[in-house]
């Protein structure tokens, strides 16, 4: 039987590989795909709960989160795109110009 | 009636400002024919209103209001009674004889013009002085005379600080300031007294304060007299704020007699007179009042005994009168103070007047070792000036004599014979320090022709201003018994004893002789070629006098330089303390700016990592706290 | 008629921007006239005050925000109608006697900014609007300092600006949790000031509110020890800013104790008159002597300034009509006062470019016209009778010695020190032989600056010797405001259930404010 548990468990792992690809990765690609690992997680956890209490509004806010990170892509994947064309890279330690 | 009041209020305020409209322009003799004649008009009015007060008559105007807040009710009210009719009369009678002679006097300066708007202005605040219905119109009179006297005791304020004698650094400019600021002091003390009676009696109107004194409480009463007579020791230069009146002679000489000797000086006796149903509630500030009278009287006669300075030793004598006046005040003999101020006024003012037209024979030198044998060419000047003196020493039948004596006899009737005692040394004193003068001045060895000197003197009309004072000189004491019959009709009476009575022969005997005393040891003594055996300049007595009692040394370094010294440290502390903490505290916050600055690199992996290791704070944080509660 | 108020405020501004259009040559006689017109708009409203009504007049209230209650609401009493004329007449003269030609037009513009602000604030009866006149007027300021003051203009226009700004954040708070407590305990919004005096706040309340608003207003008299600002402010300042600094913006400060502490708070105000009449001795006794101790006759002025604001704190909080009524005729005597001496030293400096003492001397000589203009400033700066500087000051005073004998004594020596930095500063500048030679070239004052210090000497010896129309509008807006207190600390006794201390306060309160003393008798 997988139980709500196991499906926050499956969540909290996703968010986590999320969180640490948004540590460690230097890449902004790669900071992109590490995020949607996040949102999705969190998808997931509001899914599960949803199914437990029976309550509808959970899943609708999945399938917000879903339009909303398809879109946050598309303008990211955008800008990224511009940025590459700019710079030839996509390095983040190259992007310092908000230093203090 | 009332026209006659603001005719004798109005007239030389009216003088003041039409010599003032000239203050910048050069000497115009009509200004000083102007506010004299003015002033003439106001010493005619003053005699008529004085003739009404005689009959009885009291006169109470009120121009306007002044200050009306809360239930405080100031306005510009003037009374002519017994005592202001008495004032107005002596003050406008000696300001008028100053003017004309000051017509003749100042007539080489280019402050001509200037002169006589402050001259006139001062008459004007000392009759609102005397003539107020209030206490804060007496105020007004009382800070305007200071004033006038800063004016014009700094006169010549275009001269240099100079070390003279015992005075580090002395100018006309620095006399005035030190005028002011000591009256200032008193003045303080003054408000303060008009403080207690507003909030303890309701108003400032001597009429209700006397009607309500009966009913405050009796120490409130001892502040009240001891505050009101701190205002009066700095007017009247009583220990200990006695040392502006003799820097205050550098001002030009008609200043000196008139303000210096026979009006302004004499407004703290004034008050002590007028606020009398309050001295007369606390009988111990009024002995205090007379103690230090009787000290200053022979405190300032000894300080005359060894000056060479001629202003400086009249100026002295006024100090040392001036007690005497305190003496009967504080000792509740009102009408004999009132009387003894009166004539005082008139010789002691013939005295600088004179003094004045020495100086003006002598390009104005002031010491009298320099001086000698000018009664040959300036007779009519000597024998005012003797005229003058006598009256001061307290000789028959001259004016110091009928008001002088009563004061040795008020001081014995009280049983207070310590003070009898003094004011009687006092008074052998007072005889020989002003035969002291005439004796080197117009008398003995010519010491003038050696340093070229060439003595003249002054035109008649100046010498005709001089003589009416001259007559009161002689005459004003044969007025006592009319003076103490009118005077009472306001002021207490005061009664001798009949113990009294018996002696009165012999006092008037004892103290005569003790005048005579000093005036013939003075003669013997300065005839001729001078002392036989000169003073000893070295020793510690001569020291100690002629250095006014190390007085002025002693406040220049316990007052003024550690005043200038605590002054520039408390700059120091507004700097260095206070400022620097407001720097402190904004720089620190800059600086905190700067320190975080290095936190914002730049580089988005670091923030994100800052950004998880502050979330997982704030997690942990609402764990803990979760818990806690 | 009814919106002379709104006249008032806005007239100076809505000529500003206008005057962008104007010819740069004629900028200063444009400014003139219409600070000239708005200086008759206040005469003609002080003609049509009614003296006898001690209460608000010529009122006009519009809503803003309606919601949350702010209004533009604004209104005059005796208390806030002689400070609109002195800032319309001080701004006047200010400008008249303008010398500074460099970049003129942007500086006359400010001034007329600054007009605006400093009017609105002594109109306004909305704590928001109040606030905004507040800290707009700091912008004017910051401008006219830093761009024409002196080599350390920018230090001390951002010190002004930063310290003033800190304090009045501290009292905006205020008067936030004063507007959430009225709507808790009303249940709506409100944020006029008349609202807020009808208001009885619990008295813990009242001593927290009290102390942030005592640090909004108390930076801007300046008090000690939030002072240090003023002498740099003053310092660099072109003359014009720091007459109008110390005649007008000084001012804003203590009229802040009158409009919000007193009223709002009366128990608190009585709770707190040790420390702060403490703090009023130490701004007498310690600037005074400060001041003796400059080299440079603006800043004697400037501390004199600081010395005199403590009388004008003492008379406040003596919580009778005689200190209240002199205090706030003190407030317009040395708005004249130190405005006049300000002026007096940009004189000298115009001709110099020096203001320290010791390039002077003997100056009475050289320049007799001017040594008298200073010489009676100086009179009425140090309180001799028959000047405006008496009135206030004995009246302060005398108000005060009824809360407490001994500081008034002590505060008394400001009649004394005031004299000794004064007297001390004219006889270095004044008397003395010249001793410098290029002095006696010095030319006296021309017809600009006659004609631009005359008014203010007729206006100090009219005010001295007839203090009556100015005193007694004064004195009935006073006399209601104490009333109202007294009532207020009854209200407060009876409606809530009061601490120990805070019984103890409102006993003393009660002692304390006293309306009258005839009344007290009965």
């Amino acid at each position: 039987m997988v139980t709500l548990n196991d499906y926050l468990i499956l969540s909290a792992i996703l968010f986590s590989i999320g969180l640490i690809g948004v540590l460690r990765r230097k890449n902004l690609l790669l900071l992109f795909f590490a995020t949607e690992i996040m949102l999705n997680a969190v998808n997931v956890a509001f899914a599960a709960i949803s199914k437990f209490y029976g309550d509808l509004s959970g899943q609708m806010f999945a399938f917000f989160i879903i339009a909303i990170a398809a879109s946050e892509v598309a303008v990211g994947l955008g800008l990224l795109i511009v940025w590459y064309k700019k710079k030839g890279t996509l390095d983040l330690d190259s992007l310092a110009t908000m230093k203090g | 009636m009332e026209s006659l009041v603001y005719i004798a209020l109005f007239a030389p305020l009216l003088g003041s400002l039409i010599a003032a409209a000239f203050g910048t322009t050069p000497k115009t003799l009509f200004t000083g024919i102007v506010t004299s004649s003015l002033l003439a008009v106001s010493m005619f009015a003053s005699m008529i209103l004085l003739a009404m007060a005689v009959s009885g008559a009291y006169i109470h105007v009120e121009l306007m209001e002044w200050i009306g807040a809360g239930d405080l009710y100031i306005p510009f009210g003037f009374v002519v009674d017994e005592v202001s009719a008495t004032m107005m009369v002596v003050v406008t009678i000696v300001s008028t004889m100053v003017h004309i002679y000051s017509i003749g006097y100042m007539e080489h300066d280019i402050g001509f013009n200037r002169f006589f708007s402050y001259l006139s202005a001062f008459v004007f605040s000392m009759l609102v002085l005397v003539m107020s219905d209030n206490f804060a119109g007496l105020f007004i009179g009382w800070e305007g005379v200071g004033l006038c006297s800063w004016l014009l005791v700094g006169f010549w304020y275009h001269k240099k600080d100079v070390t003279r004698d015992v005075n580090p650094s002395i100018s006309p400019s620095w006399a005035a300031n030190e005028a002011f600021i000591m009256n200032r002091i008193a003045d303080l003390g003054m408000l303060i007294g008009l403080f207690l009676i507003y909030w303890f009696t309701g108003s400032l109107q001597y009429s209700e304060v006397f009607a309500a004194i009966g009913d405050v409480d009796m120490t409130i009463v001892y502040w009240i007299g001891i505050f009101l007579f701190i205002g009066a020791m700095g007017k009247s230069a009583q220990f200990p704020l006695h040392t502006w009146l003799a820097d205050a002679m550098e001002g030009p000489t008609p200043v000196s007699a008139l303000i210096h000797a026979a009006t302004m000086v004499t407004a703290g006796v004034y008050l002590v007179i007028r606020a009398n149903p309050i001295y007369d509630v606390v009988p111990d500030v009024g002995y205090f009042i007379a103690c230090l009278g009787a000290f200053v009287a022979m405190f300032a006669a000894t300080m005359a005994l060894v000056n060479r300075d001629m202003k400086r030793i009249i100026a002295y004598s006024t100090l040392s009168q001036l007690g005497y006046m305190f003496v009967a005040a504080g000792l509740g003999a009102y009408w004999i103070a009132l009387f003894h101020l009166a004539t005082h006024a008139f010789f002691k003012a013939l005295l600088f007047l004179g003094a004045g037209n020495v100086m003006h024979a002598m390009d104005d030198e002031l010491d009298i070792k320099k001086m000698g044998a000018l009664y040959r060419v300036m007779k009519p000047t000597a024998i005012f000036m003797i005229l003058a003196s006598v009256a001061l020493a307290g000789i028959y039948p001259f004016a110091g004599f009928f008001s002088k004596d009563k004061i040795l006899e008020v001081a014995f009737n009280e049983q207070t014979y310590i003070l009898w005692f003094v004011l009687w040394v006092t008074a052998g004193l007072t005889a020989f320090y002003s035969f002291r003068l005439i004796m080197y001045v117009f008398f003995g060895k010519d010491r003038h022709t050696e340093w070229g000197a060439h003595p003249h003197e002054m035109p008649n009309f100046v010498l005709w201003a001089m003589s009416p004072l001259a007559l009161l000189a002689v005459i004003a004491g044969w007025f006592e018994g009319w003076f103490h019959g009118y005077a009472t009709n306001l002021l207490p009476d005061y009664a001798f004893s009949d113990a009294t009575h018996h002696m009165v022969a012999m006092l008037i005997a004892v103290t005569t002789a003790v005048a005579l005393g000093g005036i013939i040891y003075a003669i013997v003594r300065y005839r001729g070629n001078g002392p036989k055996k000169p003073t000893n300049v070295n020793s510690p007595v001569y020291k100690l006098l002629i250095n006014q009692y190390y007085i002025p040394v002693i406040y220049e370094n316990v007052v003024t330089k550690p005043y200038a010294k605590l002054s520039s440290m408390a700059w120091s502390i507004d700097m260095k303390v206070v400022d620097a903490t407001v720097d402190f505290i904004a720089n620190s916050i800059y600086g905190a700016g700067s320190t975080a600055r290095g936190l914002q690199t730049g580089n988005l992996s670091k923030m994100l990592r800052l950004m998880a290791a502050g979330v997982a704070a704030l997690l942990v944080a609402a764990v803990v706290y979760g818990t806690l509660r | 008629m009814d919106h002379i108020l709104s006249v008032l405020i806005f007239l100076p501004a809505v000529a500003g921007i206008l005057g962008f259009l104007v010819d740069k040559n004629s900028a200063k006689t444009y400014a003139i006239t219409v600070a000239a017109i708005e200086f008759v708009i206040s005469l003609w409203l002080w003609m049509s005050f009614d003296g006898t009504n001690s209460g608000l007049q010529f009122v006009e209230m519009f809503p803003i925000v309606s919601s949350f209650g702010i209004n533009y609401y604004v209104g005059v009493d005796g208390i806030s109608l002689f400070l609109i004329v002195l800032t319309t007449f001080m701004t006047m003269i200010s400008l008249m006697s303008l010398t500074i030609t460099d970049n003129v037009k942007n500086l006359v513009l400010s001034v007329l900014f600054l007009e605006m602000t400093m009017v609105g604030v002594f109109v306004a009866l909305d704590a928001i609007l109040f606030y905004v006149f507040w800290e707009l007027s700091l912008v004017p300021m910051l401008y006219i300092i830093g761009a024409w003051g002196g080599p350390r203009r920018v230090y001390a226009a951002i010190k002004f600006f930063l310290y003033t700004f800190a304090g009045s954040l501290i009292m905006l708070v205020g008067m936030l949790v004063m507007a959430y407590l009225y709507y808790e305990a009303t249940g709506v919004w409100s944020f006029e000031i008349t609202e807020w005096h009808k208001f009885v706040l619990p008295f813990e309340y009242q001593l927290w509110l009290f102390a942030a608003f005592f640090i909004g207003f108390a930076i801007k008299v300046p008090m000690f020890p939030f002072h240090t600002w003023l002498p740099y402010a003053h310092g660099q300042a072109p003359t014009i800013g720091s007459v109008i600094l110390a005649a007008v913006l000084l001012k804003m400060g203590t009229y802040g104790f009158v409009r919000f502490s007193l009223p709002m708070f009366p128990v608190a105000s009585v709770y707190f008159i040790m420390p702060i009449a403490i703090l009023s001795l130490i701004m007498i006794v310690y600037t005074a002597m400060v001041a003796y101790a400059q080299k440079d006759i603006k800043q004697v002025i400037a501390y004199s300034s600081v010395s005199h604001m403590g009388v004008i704190m003492l008379g406040l909080f003596a919580m009778n009509a005689e200190g209240l009524g002199g205090s706030i005729f003190l407030m317009i005597s040395h708005g004249i006062v130190s405005g006049a001496l300000f002026m007096l030293v940009g004189v000298i400096y115009d001709r110099k470019h020096t203001k320290l003492m010791s390039e002077f001397g003997g100056l009475a000589s050289v320049m007799p016209k001017y040594a008298t203009i200073f010489g009676i400033m100086l009179m009425a700066s140090v309180g001799l009778p028959l000047t405006i500087g008496f009135v206030g000051e004995f009246l302060s005073l005398l108000g005060f010695y009824n809360v407490s004998h001994t500081i008034t004594l002590i505060a008394g020596l400001t009649i004394i020190l005031g004299a000794v930095y004064m007297l001390t500063l004219y006889k270095k500048t004044f008397f003395g032989p010249v001793e410098h030679e290029e002095n006696r070239k010095l030319l006296d004052l021309n017809k600009v600056e006659m004609a631009s210090l005359a008014p203010l000497v007729a206006v100090v010896i009219w005010l001295g010797v007839y203090p009556k129309p100015v005193l007694e509008p004064i004195d009935n807006s006073v006399k209601s405001l104490l009333s109202f207190m007294e009532e207020k600390t009854e209200a407060l006794e009876t409606r809530y259930d009061n601490s120990d201390e805070a019984l103890e306060a409102i006993e003393e309160a009660k002692n304390i404010i006293v309306v009258s003393q005839n009344r007290e008798a009965e």
